[in-house]
């Protein structure tokens, strides 16, 4: 023992310095990516270090415009079916391969390939495709490659968000052959290359100074992976981290400590209650509004989530084409409420149950609703489980309301309608309220496939007010992110979209 | 002895069989579909009916579990329906992580709770051991969640001692170890209090002191040696259950261990991950015990297996 206590205290002595951070870019994950081969990701934090390390034809930048990436130009035709892409001359993988449009070709065949557990919705779009990941086809009969640095695609129906699409992870461009271990040794041609990864722990990427768009400005980025959000404050307070995301929660707080070191953007998210509308009152029109008009969503938006949020009167937010900011949200009228479930049938309410997810920060809005609701008679019971039960729950139309978050893709007001509301995306594909109105389905069929940007905007607002007056979710808001951001660090942006922030113009205080 | 080894490893076949089956029928009846988890969002019904039938989802229950066995008795525990992956390359990969945090909170609890308990048997009733006796319901009441942000706070953001978190040398050991082995700091300390209370009104500890051995000797070597029994008891079943994890001490810190992939398992219905590290731990668990058994008989010479 007497020989132990002063080693101890050496040792103690010794890591009183643990704390000091060198000039290198450091940045967290909240879970460990699932992969680093972009043909499998499916989560957002594959999807944000994937786009570190490859590229795209096309990509967002930070605040989600669609930008040239591996491609310097593409056209559509005037069909709105084919489209070209050319691509840049003289762009290397990180190995020294070139890229060319057979790169393109390969990879999107990979990421296709029959049997794949990634996600190929993105690329179905393309002629043949289906076809091909059935595996009944030999290739993608709509995609050709006249030369070098030309690839076609000819759609199998005019789809304006297309380019959109293969700015997404799964269209990550990969040198071919990519050996066998290529999701944890990923060669990308992006700004960043993989120097190591250990699992659940930490990955470190070193700048590409070969990149095309000009090397990254800092040498490095480390990308924690730290899952608990009180401790990634704590790393961020003690200079760990280079940003750190502030939950809902503790807004009051960062803003009173780091107030000058915040920044804050609109997100293009939506937080909103799904009603099955196959499910007992829940089919009934009135009663919808009734569960609008019952819930006092300015309240709960300054109580629980300190005002960070943009109040929703629609699906589309703010920022994105469609968006009606002159449309009043349903008013707070308890009474009114009430009168529209007696003129239902409902004098005396039912009961709901209310599904939610184990994220904290949902919690207290579910019980807010609770409580909004037993005031106009409908007794709602929460039921809270792990993400994975209830998603499979919801997608089975097994739940009469949802509390749940949308975060777009890329954005675009399909991203807010497609998915969420037309009637072919019932269940998984997105509509958890399993909605079914003719005139929404072809307003949405239309802003898809129409090539002229005014009349997109138009239908995305028809198509907008549409499912607003459908009441299919009791609308809450639209959410406004807030990260902090060190002392001294220079070029960084809270992204639009999550792939958007690449940290090639960050550099981080000495 | 070589029998007693024998017949205990033999033992473990069915102990691991009766694990294998009953996680087995926990994952089958607990909702949630896997598949679900795999696909992420914007998922079309086909290809979830696609990747269940490629999983063989929908056969039949013991049809499942016997190619699942045969899988097993080869070493093979499949491959992570997420990531891909070999689970036993997961796990060797994580196990380290979580066997050098079970350790440092074990040699913490050891030295700290024994060191507590021998002071409260010499002193009974004194100052310091009333004080010991508050932080022993003060560790066994606390949630280790608090404990562990609690010292984060303390220790990492205001005092700078130590790094918040994360998985590095002894710096990054000390919170996630205290943290740990706070439970056990309490329980030992308790433990070794009563067993040497006990050990000192006894005549040796007696005819020690009377022929003028120093109050150290005997303390130390005369009476704990026969107090060691209950403590190696302690120390062993706490040990076997850091070892299988800590979930909540590895996700506060950060710590890349086996208990956050378990959990991660979990969460995404990843079945063969979830199925193979119950059976990777509770293989740990049952070692650990079975290796208390054996110290036993080494502490205490009376304890033989024969």
């Amino acid at each position: 023992m007497r020989r132990l206590l002063p080693s101890l205290l050496t040792l103690l002595a010794a890591c009183a310095d643990a704390g000091t951070s060198s000039g290198s870019l450091r940045y967290y994950l909240t879970a460990d990516p699932v992969t680093l081969d972009p043909a499998l990701s499916t989560d957002v934090q594959s999807g944000e270090v994937v786009a570190l390390i490859y590229d795209n034809l096309v990509q967002f930048d930070v605040d989600g415009r669609l930008v040239p990436g591996l491609a310097r130009t593409w056209e559509s035709d005037s069909t709105g079916r084919v489209y070209t892409f050319h691509l840049r001359t003289g762009v290397t993988f990180h190995d020294g391969r070139p890229v060319t449009a057979r790169d393109v070709e390969a990879s999107i065949l990979r990421a296709l390939a029959p049997g794949s557990r990634g996600r190929q919705w993105p690329l179905e779009p393309i002629e043949g495709a289906r076809a091909y990941a059935a595996g009944t086809a030999e290739g993608v009969s709509g995609m050709r490659v006249p030369d070098d640095t030309t690839i076609v695609f000819t759609l199998t129906e005019p789809l304006n968000i297309f380019p959109k699409f293969l700015a997404m992870p799964v269209a990550g461009i990969v040198p071919t052959p990519t050996p066998a271990d290529f999701a944890e040794r990923p060669v990308g041609s992006g700004p960043w290359k993989l120097v190591s990864w250990t699992h659940d722990n930490a990955l470190l990427l070193a700048r590409n100074d070969n990149y095309w768009g000009g090397a990254p400005k800092s040498d490095s980025i480390r990308i924690r992976i730290i899952p608990e959000t009180s401790t990634q404050s704590a790393e961020f307070e003690t200079g760990q981290l280079s940003v750190v995301e502030i939950p809902f929660g503790e807004t009051a707080r960062w803003e009173s400590q780091h107030g000058e070191r915040l920044q804050r953007r609109p997100a293009i998210k939506d937080l909103y209650v799904a009603i099955n509308t196959r499910r007992g009152p829940l089919g009934d029109l009135r009663v919808r509004q009734a569960l609008n008009m019952a819930v006092d969503v300015e309240t709960i938006l300054g109580t629980v989530m300190a005002g960070r949020g943009v109040r929703a009167a629609g699906a589309i937010p703010p920022g994105i084409d469609g968006h009606d900011a002159s449309r009043a949200p349903y008013r707070y009228d308890p009474a009114e409420a009430r009168r529209l479930l007696a003129a239902a049938g409902y004098p005396n309410g039912f009961a709901l149950q209310l599904w939610r997810s184990q994220r904290a920060e949902l919690a207290r809005v579910a019980q807010a609703i609770q409580q909004n609701l037993a005031e106009v008679g409908i007794t709602v019971e929460i039921l809270q489980r792990d993400a994975t039960s209830v998603r499979a729950a919801v997608r089975n139309g097994e739940t009469d309301l949802y509390l749940g978050d949308w975060w777009a893709d890329y954005p675009d007001p399909e991203n807010f309608t497609w998915p969420l509301f037309h009637s072919s995306n019932h269940g998984p594909g997105g509509n958890y309220a399993f909605i079914a109105d003719r005139t929404l389905d072809s307003l949405i069929v239309r802003l898809r496939t129409t090539i002229d940007e005014a009349e997109k905007r138009r239908l995305a607002r028809e198509a907008d007010a549409r499912i607003f007056e459908l009441a299919p979710w009791i609308f809450l808001w639209f959410p406004v992110d807030m990260w902090a951001t060190q002392e001294g660090l220079d070029g960084w942006k809270i992204p639009l979209v999550f792939t958007g922030q690449r940290w090639t113009d960050a550099v981080a205080a000495p | 002895m070589g029998r007693f080894l024998a017949i205990r490893l033999a033992l473990l076949v069915p102990t691991l069989l009766g694990v294998l089956i009953v996680t087995f029928l926990l994952l089958y009846v607990a909702p949630g579909d896997p598949v679900q988890a795999m696909v992420g969002e914007r998922a079309d019904a086909a290809t979830i009916a696609r990747l269940r039938a490629e999983l063989r989802l929908d056969d039949p229950l013991p049809l499942q579990f016997g190619r699942y066995l045969g899988k097993v008795v080869q070493g093979d525990l499949g491959q992570s329906y997420i990531t891909g992956r070999p689970i036993v390359q997961d796990l060797v990969e994580r196990f380290p992580a979580t066997l050098r945090l079970a350790g440092s909170a074990m040699l913490f609890a050891a030295v700290l709770g024994i060191a507590i308990g021998i002071y409260g048997a010499w002193r009974p009733g004194s100052w310091g051991d009333r004080a010991s006796a508050l932080v022993a319901y003060a560790g066994v009441s606390f949630p280790v969640y608090w404990v562990g942000l609690l010292l984060i706070l303390v220790f990492a953001v205001t005092l700078r001692w130590f790094p918040p978190s994360g998985y590095g040398g002894f710096a990054f050991l000390v919170l996630p170890a205290v943290t740990l082995g706070m439970r056990s700091v309490a329980f030992l300390s308790r433990m070794t209090r009563a067993a040497m209370q006990e050990v000192l009104r006894s005549d040796f500890v007696r005819t020690a002191r009377a022929k003028g051995v120093k109050e150290g000797p005997v303390i130390l070597s005369h009476a704990l040696r026969n107090a060691l029994l209950p403590i190696v008891t302690v120390l062993g079943l706490d040990f076997g259950s850091y070892l299988t994890g800590s979930i909540l001490t590895e996700t506060i810190f950060s710590w890349p261990g086996v208990g956050r992939y378990v959990l991660t398992a979990i969460e995404k219905r990843d079945l063969p991950a979830v199925q193979g590290s119950i059976l990777f731990l509770s293989f740990v668990f049952v070692l650990v015990n079975l290796i208390t058994d054996l110290i036993y008989a080494k502490v205490d010479p009376r304890v033989a297996y024969d």
